[in-house]
């Protein structure tokens, strides 16, 4: 099964870049199964008033899309991809709204899905005029301080790597977005692939999967210009990365849970535990984990449970969360 | 001697904890006299037999199972410490799991699905105490 969701989060840009978006998704070679538009504008319309969406909501009735316009919470686009990632579809294809795809992204990029434990797939984010050379980008989060991002030129080959920005295919609801990012969500694309590749997932730059950026410093869903929610993500995004050859747990949760986790222990690779009962479990507090990672929600284990569906033992559910 | 942990964990909300075993006096009733019952808990929970050890640091709740014959709980951390210590026991379910939360290890007397709360992963608080949920007393003294 490859049922593709595809994911567009919207602020600022209704008569700007957001039609060139949807036109191009619309005339996509494979189509995507639903296109669901969340709308985060301060002010949101209802754009079936407007003439240009009024014929985007006819060709894609016409192409037989089934389509979704969701006025989202202005909590920030992390919350709104958290929102697809967990809307039932096996891939979601996140597209930005000043990210224009050629025709053949979406069916190029499902290519890949073949590959074994493939967790995203990302093209060329292209950005004229093509000022970054990009030949020797390794793509790993260790190198993101010193080199250009590995989709800012032409890909000539597929690649694995270790993040991914912008837009891109990936594999629905086996990691969590970062939630306790602010709202202007500052690396939160890079912390969900690097999130993926810590789980096992692969992840590949591939060729002819190329998207137009239209850049607009005006309108966005990171228009913010405070500087310390940037400053808060950075901190969240250097505090993970920081701990990448360690498995992170957190025991959120009752005295018992912890009592049934401390079986799966020795199983898990250089743990860094954060605990609520160090009688049971030794580790740091939960505080400090909060103050590191600032959302705890992708370690909850009912949460989790409830996300799968759960019908196994506690101690298997703690496994599928950290082995 | 048998180890009884009458009560789950207090709820937020104060109301009687859907885990918590609805027949505990008929129960200790018909456990034969000859047979010591220590109670385990924490202050603040009734007590139901003379022996009552509450809020014992775990190094000492596990000395205490090391010592017993077998144990009788609800769905409370004591079950899963009994578990660790490898000392089976009798847990009398009602609205959670003993497919998710139990030990296979331990006698799970569970009366039927049909009483199981339908999300398993919220707090109690949201479910109703139903003391119908749980096996009655003549049930349970048959796999002490």
């Amino acid at each position: 099964m490859n049922k593709v969701l595809c994911s567009v989060a919207t602020r600022g840009r209704y008569h700007t870049t957001l039609p060139l978006v949807l036109n191009a998704i619309i005339n996509q070679t494979r189509l995507p199964d639903k296109l669901v538009i969340f709308d985060d504008n301060d002010e949101p319309k209802d754009m079936r008033q407007e003439m240009i969406y009024q014929y985007f909501f006819q060709m894609l009735d016409i192409k037989k899309i089934p389509w979704e316009w969701v006025y989202a919470e202005k909590k920030g686009q992390h919350h709104i991809h958290q929102k697809a990632n967990e809307m039932g579809f096996d891939w979601v294809w996140r597209v930005d709204d000043d990210a224009i795809p050629e025709p053949d992204v979406l069916g190029n990029l499902l290519g890949y899905t073949t590959i074994e434990n493939i967790g995203a797939i990302g093209g060329s984010i292209l950005t004229p005029p093509l000022k970054f050379d990009t030949s020797k980008s390794t793509g790993k989060v260790s190198d993101i301080d010193k080199e250009p991002n590995i989709q800012w030129n032409y890909i000539k080959q597929s690649k694995e790597v270790e993040h991914l920005h912008c837009s891109f295919l990936y594999r629905a609801g086996v990691h969590d977005y970062n939630l306790g990012l602010s709202r202007v969500a500052h690396r939160e694309e890079t912390l969900f692939t690097y999130g993926l590749y810590l789980k096992g997932y692969k992840i590949i730059v591939a060729p002819h999967a190329i998207t137009w950026h239209f850049k607009n410093p005006e309108g966005g869903i990171r228009s913010e210009s405070k500087q310390e929610l940037y400053s808060h993500d950075e901190t969240i995004f250097r505090n993970t990365i920081g701990f990448s050859d360690s498995t992170i747990v957190v025991l959120n949760a009752g005295a018992g849970d912890h009592i049934v986790f401390s079986h799966i222990l020795p199983e898990i690779s250089n743990p860094v535990i954060f605990t609520c009962y160090p009688e049971i479990v030794a580790g740091k507090s939960i505080a400090e984990a909060n103050a590191l990672f600032g959302d705890l929600d992708q370690y909850n284990i009912y949460k989790k449970m409830a996300q799968w569906n759960w019908k196994g033992s506690l101690e298997d559910a703690y496994r599928k969360l950290y082995l | 001697m048998i180890i009884i942990s009458p009560f789950a964990k207090k709820l937020a909300n104060n109301m009687e904890n859907p885990k918590n075993y609805a027949y505990w006096e008929e129960l200790i009733q018909i456990i034969p006299k000859d047979i010591q019952i220590v109670q385990v808990g924490v202050e603040g929970e009734k007590q139901l037999v003379h022996e009552f050890y509450k809020n014992l640091p775990i190094s000492e709740l596990r000395q205490l199972i090391a010592k017993c014959h077998t144990w009788i709980g609800c769905d409370s951390f004591f079950q899963h410490l009994a578990w660790d210590c490898g000392k089976p026991g009798i847990v009398l379910w009602s609205v959670s799991d003993p497919l998710i939360y139990g030990h296979p290890e331990n006698t799970n007397l569970l009366k039927s699905r049909d009483y199981l709360a339908n999300n398993q992963f919220l707090w109690w608080d949201f479910t109703e105490y139903n003391a119908d949920a749980f096996v009655k007393p003549e049930e349970v003294i048959k796999y002490l």
